[in-house]
């Protein structure tokens, strides 16, 4: 019975540790879209990596690390509140950007070249 | 009892219970105290707030409350597609190939709730940001566009969270 409690709590910490470094590598990735991207709504999306996947992915490894079922409740509180007061924030930073006139950022999109002796004539 | 009247109590009585259950669940407690103090501040903020939770004008139950199990399926819907558009948006930054494009679409949705659940949906999974929400209207930014027209794009941002928010609201 004590190795089947060590078995559960050693897969607890495993599973644990691998949702933290997935929340650990979006993290990162966020920040580096946020500096690498062109212009304000593109960061945005970089942002959510760090703000939304990162965070999220830090609630799912503290349920699983949570001691008994009342914090993980909590816990999934806090989740359900999260999800609606992150996106209403990003939502209202690009609402402002879009109403401003910010023009988003595209990529050119090269021309079709002609053929030589193509053409109208 | 008028029909406005009885449509104020079970708005009352549905704000009640959400603020119980949340109150339930934040304190994971039935000691007495805990719970008569739950009661009593649930009923006095359902009498207080009920009218900002749910307008007079949604008069059909299931454009607040969403059903119990399409309401669970579409929160796994909407992790899942989180956690996939983020490893597409995580590709995007190591790449930096990104193709971002603004895309205007109709939602089928009629419920106003069921509408800025999907606006938020929209806006939580990483790589689509919800603009602007006007009606059935949506204007989206979307950071890897595959296509450009208007439906194709539609499909593609919310299709299966807009059928998964259906199945629980209106």
């Amino acid at each position: 019975m004590t190795g089947w409690h060590e078995a559960v709590a050693m897969a607890r910490e495993i599973a644990t540790v691998a949702v933290c470094i997935l929340a650990s590598i979006f993290a990162i990735a966020g920040v580096i879209g946020t500096i690498r991207f062109p212009d304000a709504y593109t960061r945005l999306h970089a942002s959510a990596l760090s703000g939304t996947t990162a965070v999220f992915s830090a609630f799912i490894a503290s349920i699983i690390a949570a001691a008994n079922a009342g914090v993980a409740m909590r816990i999934v509180v806090i989740m359900v509140f999260f999800l609606v007061s992150n996106p209403t924030t990003t939502h209202i930073i690009a609402r402002y950007a879009w109403q401003s006139g910010l023009d988003p950022w595209k990529r050119l999109e090269r021309k079709p070249r002609r053929k030589h002796g193509g053409g109208r004539r | 009892m008028d029909t406005r009247r009885r449509w104020r109590l079970v708005r009352v009585a549905q704000t009640f219970g959400v603020l119980l259950g949340l109150w339930f669940l934040f304190s994971w407690s039935l000691e007495p105290t805990s719970v008569v103090g739950g009661l009593l501040f649930a009923g006095i903020l359902a009498t207080i707030s009920y009218d900002v939770f749910i307008e007079e004008h949604e008069a059909a139950r299931h454009s607040v409350l969403p059903r119990v199990v399409p309401a669970a399926t579409f929160l796994l819907t909407l992790i899942a597609s989180m956690y996939a558009s983020s490893f597409s948006v995580l590709v995007a930054v190591c790449t930096g190939d990104v193709q971002p494009r603004v895309v205007h679409f109709r939602s089928k949705l009629r419920a106003d709730l069921a509408r800025v659940v999907l606006a938020e949906s929209i806006t939580f999974t990483p790589g689509t940001i919800a603009l602007e929400l006007d009606e059935d209207q949506l204007i989206v930014h979307w950071l890897t566009a595959t296509t450009r027209h208007s439906a194709r794009a539609g499909d593609e941002v919310k299709g299966s969270l807009e059928r998964a928010i259906k199945r629980a609201w209106l």
